[in-house]
């Protein structure tokens, strides 16, 4: 999958979790900074990042990742 | 003081009395504490405006939110970031770019947890830096202003203090929640509340300087973990109590961490950390304190009551032998038991029951209601020989202890004496203690504790009022000896000199020491006692021996030429046997002196504090006695003194018990000159001058060893 679709996806389901709209994700959002995503609200990302492309993560490597080019990095890294 | 600390007190201003404070990084989850820190803001009675800043809130708590401080158009003085660890630093870089100047940084995960929470501290100082701005915490609760005019509780704390003239600072977050509890219990009031957290930016030093000048704080306390400028705090605390007569008292953790050098000196093993921060912090004036307890003890007997003329106290009870333990308490304090003028006594004799005592105690006996009190009270604060009052209630069946109680505070308010309560027990009393302390009259559970506190107040009055003496700088010394010896000896690589290089650096600044040679043969040590005259004392010299007693390498009171020759080769034999990788570079010679009282001064270069003097009884037991004071370099004549003065020896030097008085004004000497040296010889690590010994008055003193580390 390319990087490009995983960013797709991956911003989608940040959407979906964080009810916001998919537009105002930026490329480089920080979770916390940007988006307003919680620590109760990042574990739910992991989960639906997990669920969404079949991968199971590190979760503490993965409540590391701050931003959605530093997941899209993230996650690509479990699917090549 | 740095730019920074000039930008501070500069920003101080916004901080406390910011005109709108926007809480960065808060949500509309309960019970959590970006939620609760905008609670606390906006329904305490804050007078200016709140911007709640939250990226995925349109609102919180029915506040419009912002999704960035930048988006804000207003200006904003304060910014509270309570956003995680994390993104801190972009909170605060956006603050930078608004222009706002004053930043609490709530948030934990900094140094406190690692590495890389000091990395990320070390970000936000960056940033303040960059923008001028100043920054509480990170690591904190927040900070609170009670004052009328802002009510502002910038914390996660539970509920907002009463107004008051106390400013508390604290290094401990949660310290404070629990000292805000108590102080409500007690109707005790504050100025500025501040817990200033891990103090990247912002600290004890700064507020505290904003405190001396903040006419709302009429005392000052503190809870410090740690001192990192130790003589940047003791100059301004004492530049605080002389000048504004404001009370500084510390709660200072730790008291019982290990602090002493490893043995290297005499200097070294005794002078702990925690003995250096007592006699700093008596130098300085400032009042340490042992327990929260104690500190709001003695806090509200500065803050509700004028400040004591003297020390004369009356007592007054309603019970015998709780007014006996008071006089016992007031007594062991230093205090004194007021003696009534003729016109008192008579008038206590015709006003109260012939079964009253109308001495010192005065006794109102136990069934004793409010006009007795009144009575005993007025007349004690009447009479020029009482300089306070001390009110001791016992509740009897018949005792009006409410009523006691408004009377004390009707009395108390006609009089400019202060007066102190005690109402003994806890449950039937609390009414009548609760009467006493919404007035402003310091209550205490025990006599005892109101006795400390009356003394201390009463110290702290002498004490501030004395005149301060400026610092002796000798001229007939000669810096360059004394740098020559130690650069060179630091640039060999050395830690240690020897006894003859110590001498000479001590004698260099004018401590007399004795005539001495260096033998490196039997016949040159000969030719050298010859010279000196005898009898001589022989010790070893080598870089490797720090106690030349523990290897036999000194002999005492050599009186000929055939035992100098003999002592010399014994010496050497001595040493090869017990020590035998220790290089000897030969044998000091110097000449014995007649018995007189053996001194130890030291020098021990602290990591907060700087130079530190030690002054005590010495010999080889004096690790055992421990009879030593300290006081931090630069010393003045005036706190030389009082370091004589305060060792248990000094009635043996002021000749007591048939002992000759020994010559104070040569001590005394050494002490100043030994001061000079510690400050101008940075080199010096440690350094034991033991003993000195001191002869009759007039007679002088000598120094008999010497040793610097370095």
């Amino acid at each position: 999958m390319d990087k490009n679709e995983v960013q797709k996806r991956v911003k989608n389901v940040v959407a979906t979790v964080l009810k916001i709209d998919e537009e105002e994700i930026a490329d480089d959002a920080n979770f916390i900074f940007d988006l307003g995503a919680d620590s109760l609200r990042s574990v739910q990302l992991i989960a639906a990042f997990e669920e969404e492309f079949d991968i199971e993560m590190d979760e503490d490597k993965a409540l590391e990742i701050q931003t959605i080019s530093a997941s899209v990095d993230f996650i690509a890294s479990y699917l090549d | 003081m740095t730019d920074r600390f000039e930008i501070h007190q500069k920003n101080f201003k916004e901080l406390f009395y910011p005109s709108s404070v926007a809480i960065i990084g808060t949500n509309n989850v309960k019970g959590t504490v970006p939620h609760d820190i905008l609670i606390n803001v906006l329904h305490t009675g804050f007078t200016g405006k709140v911007f709640p800043v939250s990226p995925g809130e349109t609102s919180v708590a029915e506040v419009k939110a912002y999704k960035y401080v930048i988006d804000i158009t207003e200006p904003v003085d304060l910014a509270i970031i309570v956003f995680p660890s994390s993104v801190c630093h972009l909170a605060l870089e956006q603050c930078g770019q608004k222009g706002i100047k004053t930043v609490i940084i709530i948030s934990a995960g900094f140094k406190e947890v690692g590495e890389a929470g000091y990395e990320r501290e070390l970000k936000l100082k960056e940033i303040a830096e960059k923008y001028e701005m100043s920054i509480i915490g990170p690591n904190c609760l927040g900070v609170i202003n009670t004052d009328p005019g802002v009510n502002l509780n910038a914390s996660f704390a539970r509920k907002m203090p009463e107004e008051g003239n106390i400013g508390f600072l604290s290094q401990s977050g949660a310290l404070c929640t629990a000292v805000l509890d108590y102080a409500r219990a007690k109707h005790i009031g504050f100025s500025k509340f501040i817990s200033f957290g891990n103090k990247v930016d912002i600290n004890e030093i700064d507020l505290l300087h904003y405190l001396g000048d903040d006419k709302e704080t009429k005392v000052i306390l503190i809870y410090l973990e740690e001192i990192k400028d130790g003589s940047a705090l003791m100059k301004t605390a004492s530049d605080i109590i002389l000048k504004k007569r404001k009370p500084i008292l510390i709660l200072k953790a730790g008291r019982t961490s290990a602090g002493a050098s490893a043995a290297a000196s005499h200097t070294g093993s005794l002078a702990g950390s925690d003995e250096i921060c007592d006699a700093a912090f008596e130098q300085a004036g400032i009042i340490r304190c042992d327990n929260i307890e104690e500190m709001f003890n003695y806090a509200i007997a500065f803050v509700y009551q004028p400040l004591p003329e003297n020390k004369r106290i009356a007592i007054i009870t309603n019970a015998g032998g709780p007014g006996v333990l008071t006089t016992d308490a007031a007594i062991k304090e230093g205090l004194e038991l007021a003696q009534f003028s003729e016109n008192t006594t008579k008038i206590l004799k015709k006003n109260l029951p012939s079964t009253a005592n109308i001495r010192n105690p005065i006794d109102v006996i136990g069934d004793a209601k409010c006009d007795r009190y009144n009575i005993a009270m007025s007349n004690a604060f009447k009479d020029d020989n009482v300089d306070g009052v001390l009110v001791i209630l016992t509740p009897q069946s018949m005792t009006d202890i409410d009523l006691i109680a408004y009377e004390v505070v009707k009395v108390a308010g006609q009089y400019n004496k202060p007066v102190y309560t005690s109402f003994m027990g806890e449950a039937d009393v609390s009414t009548g203690v609760d009467i006493v302390q919404r007035n402003r009259i310091p209550h205490y559970i025990l006599p005892e504790s109101m006795c400390k506190s009356f003394a201390c107040v009463y110290k702290f009055k002498e004490r501030s009022f004395r005149k301060t003496v400026e610092n002796e700088i000798y001229t007939d010394i000669d810096r360059s000896i004394a740098h020559s010896i130690l650069d060179e000896a630091i640039r060999d690589g050395r830690s240690y000199l020897t006894e003859e290089e110590s001498v000479r650096i001590v004698k260099s600044y004018g401590l007399p020491a004795l005539k001495n040679g260096v033998a490196k043969s039997g016949e040159q040590a000969v030719q050298i006692a010859d010279n000196i005259g005898y009898p001589v004392v022989m010790k070893v010299i080598s870089e490797d021996i720090v106690h030349k007693f523990d290897v036999k390498g000194v002999e005492l009171n050599i009186k000929s030429a055939e035992e100098v020759q003999e002592t010399y080769s014994s010496i050497r034999r001595n040493v090869e046997s017990l020590q035998p990788d220790a290089l000897i570079k030969g044998i000091f010679i110097t000449k014995m002196i007649p018995a007189g009282e053996e001194i130890i001064l030291g020098i021990k270069r602290d990591p907060s504090f700087g130079p530190v003097i030690m002054l005590g009884t010495g010999g080889i037991f004096v690790e055992i006695f421990k009879d030593v004071c300290f006081r931090v370099a630069p010393v003045s004549k005036q706190v030389a003194i009082s370091m004589i003065q305060q060792l248990n020896s000094y009635q043996l030097l002021i000749g007591k018990r048939g002992n000759p008085s020994r010559d104070i004004e040569a001590i005394l000497n050494c002490i100043l000159r030994l001061s000079q040296m510690a400050v101008e010889c940075p080199q010096i690590k440690e350094l034991d001058i033991n003993p000195l010994i001191v002869l009759d008055e007039n007679k002088g003193c000598f120094v008999a060893d010497a040793k610097i580390m370095l």
